[in-house]
């Protein structure tokens, strides 16, 4: 028996399944190993059921329906019967604008960030409880965030994607947010610092000069040059106006210095901003009928667990560490690709040919076809 | 409630109740020489529904004349169904919709408040809850959208008059659905024979006009910011809304019709005939009146749909880019 599928079984004949409610009224599918198809369209009775599927058939990817079917196994929509959908957001280091650059490790670090942000927004913004939120560690490159909430269960997707503008900042009209005032010559922007994207572009802002004005000179002016359209004057007028008086305006909800803020907007929503998705692929979270990975299960690209993360332990999170199932007696390899990893807090840098590694790294290793069986 | 609201906002379940209590036969309402004010009245929303997209108030100055307006309802709802026509329906739907809405612009906060209940509507003083706010909001333009929002906590700030505009759709889908569901008695059809028949008629001649007024049209002529977002989708890609957005403001600005338009989107995987012709209708000034700017390519390039190649060099607009092409042919 193949390697993987193997160590995939021995998980299977006693796996951690975080079952997702109302269980019977999804749909679940799978791709087994050494096969391309989904095999889709299937429901389960009852939880054993499922465990008893997943020991027999030991399957590379699991998934389940985001969405509640009146009949989860039927083969078309029509007949499934739609009756509502989690709300789900899905992170991914593919949405971010420079992830072909990083590491898998960077990725995932920077995905991290991307979790925190949208947390922020789904509690102050959309209000959701904490507890309401529930985290998983993808098993691949990213976070799912899905919102367990009775209100938003029925939206469709055109309210679902209005949600994802809100996050990313799609749409955002400058003029809506930012109304400039003529006072005694000079343009003022006046803002709301109560709450919205308002509020977020302000606490951006004073952010921004704050760490300007701790700035020497010379690197405060190479900052602001950076943005587009910042030229070598306009940028020493800023850093000049910025005296602790003017500080304690912005503050206030007063932005003197309009062109220049104007400017340095842009870069500053992209910064608030959640990558909930790239340019090319529309959001997972407007879709009302997705698969989603289902929490417990293995991803068969690396062999990590689809992990539970707790709201309030994001920031210690590993996931090379935490989503990790397999054990640490060595196993035999044939490396093809080098690579460097850090797994269980113990750093690998492992070279073309032959190694003796743990389990956890082997099934890694192959799972990513970096590696055979030695 | 007294009679004069129920007058003004006879949709409401309270002045159904209302209607029920009095205890008037149909052949009463229909026939009855002391309900012909009610029918003029009735067959008057329907027509100016029709006509004007708009009903107009009348002067309520006693219970009768209140009486009879309640009444004008339920008997224009019967005409409406009576002709049995879709288009006239959703125009009817939001013709009373608009009609509260000018109302409710001026009620108190409280009233506003008792209605908003009514709908199942979460609202706070000035805030709604925000999955309220996205299901009647009209976020397909831009000052609508949530993004341009104060959102805090899960409410949304919003003033009276923007209150009373997520009304006027709340009311407008409770009016359709009902119609949709609604058979005619009869006796409606020997009641207001004529009158059913010159409308039915009127039907068919706007009709007839809209399908002269297409011309021949050529997708090789689109910009390619046009035709990509023709081509994702027709392949049941989700397409942004801002992208549904352009390519409606587009298409009807160089004379497509409504039903052509909306047979472009039968493609996508959450297509809904219904909310979609609904939002073509609206953004073309089908039913609205106001009608759509197709935005300029300098918006488009913001809302990340421009893939411009050589060919739109110097062209800032894409309806001139559509005309150069036409004219060099």
């Amino acid at each position: 028996m193949n390697f993987l599928r193997k160590k995939f079984l021995e998980y299977y004949l006693n796996p951690k399944i975080d079952f997702p409610v109302r269980f019977d009224r999804r749909e679940y599918a799978f791709i087994l190993f050494e096969e391309d198809t989904m095999h889709r369209h299937i429901s389960f009775k009852s939880k054993e059921d499922l465990l008893l599927y997943l020991k027999t058939n030991v399957p590379a990817h699991a998934y389940y329906s985001s969405a509640y079917y009146r009949n989860p196994s039927a083969e078309t929509m029509q007949e499934k019967q739609w009756m509502g959908a989690d709300l789900i957001f899905d992170l991914d280091a593919d949405h971010l604008p420079n992830a072909n650059n990083m590491s898998y490790e960077e990725a995932l670090r920077a995905v991290k960030e991307e979790l925190e942000k949208l947390i922020d927004f789904l509690i102050e913004d959309f209000g959701f409880g904490e507890d309401e939120l529930e985290i998983y560690f993808s098993g691949g490159r990213g976070y799912h965030c899905h919102v367990h909430n009775k209100k938003v269960l029925d939206l469709g997707s055109q309210e679902r994607r209005e949600i994802v503008d809100y996050l990313t900042g799609r749409g955002l009209d400058f003029k809506e947010i930012i109304k400039e005032k003529r006072i005694g010559g000079e343009i003022t922007i006046e803002i709301d610092m109560e709450g919205g994207w308002e509020k977020r572009i302000a606490d951006a802002i004073i952010q921004f000069f704050e760490d300007i004005r701790k700035m020497e000179k010379e690197k405060a002016i190479k900052k602001l040059m950076e943005i587009e359209g910042v030229g070598n004057k306009t940028a020493e007028d800023v850093y000049n106006s910025l005296t602790a008086e003017r500080m304690r305006r912005i503050k206030a909800g007063l932005l003197d210095q309009a062109t220049a803020i104007k400017k340095i907007l842009k870069p500053l929503v992209k910064k608030v901003a959640v990558s909930l998705y790239s340019q090319t692929d529309e959001p997972v979270t407007a879709d009302i009928k997705r698969l989603i990975r289902l929490p417990g299960s293995l991803h068969g690209k690396t062999g990590f667990r689809v992990t539970k993360v707790n709201v309030d332990k994001i920031e210690e999170f590993e996931p090379l560490r935490d989503a990790v199932v397999f054990k640490d007696n060595k196993v035999k390899i044939k490396v093809e690709k080098p690579f460097k990893i850090k797994m269980m807090d113990e750093e690998y840098d492992l070279k073309k040919g032959v190694a003796k590694v743990p389990e956890y790294l082997a099934v890694f290793a192959i799972a990513r076809k970096f590696a055979t069986i030695g | 409630m007294d009679l004069f609201k129920l007058a003004k906002y006879p949709f409401i379940a309270e002045a159904k109740e209302w209607v029920k209590n009095e205890k008037v036969s149909i052949d009463e309402i229909l026939f009855d020489e002391i309900y012909e004010r009610a029918r003029v009245r009735g067959i008057e929303r329907v027509r100016q529904a029709f006509e004007r997209g708009f009903i107009s108030n009348v002067a309520l100055l006693n219970e009768i004349d209140c009486m009879m307006e309640i009444f004008s309802y339920p008997i224009a709802r019967m005409i409406v169904v009576a002709i049995d026509n879709d288009y006239l329906l959703r125009r009817y739907a939001l013709a009373e919709a608009k009609k509260a809405y000018e109302g409710l612009k001026e009620e108190e906060f409280e009233f506003i408040q008792m209605i908003a209940k009514e709908f199942d509507i979460e609202l706070d003083g000035n805030k709604i809850h925000f999955v309220d706010y996205l299901k009647y909001a009209p976020t397909w333009d831009i000052k609508w959208k949530l993004v341009n929002k104060k959102l805090k906590a899960g409410y949304v700030f919003i003033r009276k008059n923007e209150v009373a505009r997520i009304l006027q759709e709340a009311i407008r889908k409770k009016i359709y659905n009902e119609l949709v569901n609604l058979f005619a008695p009869p006796e409606v059809k020997k009641a207001f024979k004529d009158e059913i028949m010159e409308i039915r008629n009127k039907l068919i001649l706007k009709q007839k006009k809209e399908e002269i007024r297409k011309g021949e049209i050529k997708y090789e002529d689109f910009p390619p910011c046009m035709q990509s977002l023709i081509s994702a989708i027709k392949s049941g890609l989700n397409v942004p809304h801002v992208g549904r957005f352009t390519i409606v403001t587009f298409l009807n600005a160089i004379g497509q019709s409504v039903d052509e338009i909306l047979k472009l989107f039968s493609s996508s995987p959450d297509f809904n005939e219904e909310k979609t012709r609904y939002q073509i209708e609206h953004i073309t000034g089908r039913i609205s009146g106001t009608i759509y700017a197709t935005p300029k390519c300098d918006t488009i390039r913001t809302w990340g749909l421009c893939n411009a190649t050589e060919e739109c060099r110097g062209i800032r607009h894409p309806l001139i880019f559509y005309k150069r092409k036409r004219r060099r042919k």
